[in-house]
């Protein structure tokens, strides 16, 4: 018994006298990052969006259906790739700022990711046809090219031994 | 190479098409001849020779996409090639004489593919 008191005044001690310690072990846990439940008031609502650093009127909550986001507000989707690569951000990494609320399926639009603002060259249904023309134009090619399949004039080799007889082009004496 | 055109290119396709155009004239490549191979000929043709058995072409290992009427020199080739290892430039004799024979092969090759289709071509203008 003593030395559990003894392990948790160490532990107290170290938590107070070394904030560091103390942060790391005392928050950003888990249940800290859970969201809260859904805001039902405008009071639970302002509340929410001073939590997550956002203004009142631009604070919108998740649809409360059941998939279990909370009072997690719902931010435009903008992916890494997309935004300003010259901007100065705090952490250029992420292209992301100091305290600003990430999208709930973040990991999913990083740089590395899926490019929800990407624009093609050309139109998806251009490309479809493009794809088409070509794989199309080939099999009508190679379907055109099979009655005409180009070989040297010779007959088969011929191979002795197999109980035939073959013949050269001088006559016998 | 324009003559390289010509004789890989150029002919090729045209038996190509020729063979599509005018079967009835043009001798399958993959097809043995069905002409007679005495027919026309003064006095009966000189046989083509087969050197060595099937024995000795095993006991050889000669592969058997080789054991054609070349076999005899590639035989000596290979026996060429064991004895003088490791110099075997000095086996370009025998080397000569198997491609020399390779090539006489495909040109008789050629002259029956001709001979079959010029007999077709015969045969066609007498119906």
């Amino acid at each position: 018994m003593s030395l559990v008191n003894t392990s948790r005044k160490f532990a107290q001690i170290c938590a107070t006298k070394n904030p560091i310690l103390f942060t790391a072990i005392r928050n950003h846990w888990n249940k800290d990052f859970k969201p809260a439940a859904f805001p039902k008031t405008q009071e639970e609502r302002n509340a929410a969006a001073e939590k997550y650093g956002l203004i009142s009127s631009e604070y919108k909550p998740y649809a409360n259906d059941g998939t279990g986001m909370g009072d997690y507000p719902e931010l435009p989707l903008t992916s890494g790739d997309s935004r300003d690569p010259h901007y100065p951000w705090d952490n250029p990494e992420l292209k992301r700022n100091f305290n600003e609320p990430l999208h709930a399926d973040f990991e999913m639009y990083g740089e590395d990711r899926y490019d929800v603002m990407f624009k093609h060259r050309t139109p998806v249904y251009k490309q479809f046809f493009q794809f088409t023309g070509v794989m199309l134009g080939i099999f009508i090619v190679y379907g055109v090219c099979e009655n005409f399949k180009m070989f040297p004039g010779l007959i088969p080799k011929q191979y002795p031994l197999q109980g035939k007889k073959h013949y050269t082009f001088e006559v016998e004496e | 190479m324009g003559n390289f055109v010509h004789k890989n290119i150029t002919c090729q396709f045209s038996n190509g098409y020729h063979l599509w155009k005018h079967p009835e004239v043009t001798p399958h490549p993959l097809e043995a001849p069905k002409n007679d191979p005495l027919e026309g000929f003064s006095r009966p043709r000189k046989v083509r020779t087969m050197r060595h058995t099937q024995e000795e072409l095993e006991s050889a290992k000669i592969p058997l996409k080789n054991r054609d009427y070349c076999a005899h020199e590639l035989l000596k080739f290979k026996a060429c090639r064991k004895d003088k290892w490791p110099f075997p430039v000095f086996c370009k004799p025998e080397k000569h004489a198997y491609l020399n024979c390779m090539y006489e092969d495909f040109v008789l090759r050629m002259k029956e593919y001709e001979r079959e289709r010029r007999l077709m071509v015969r045969e066609h203008r007498r119906e």
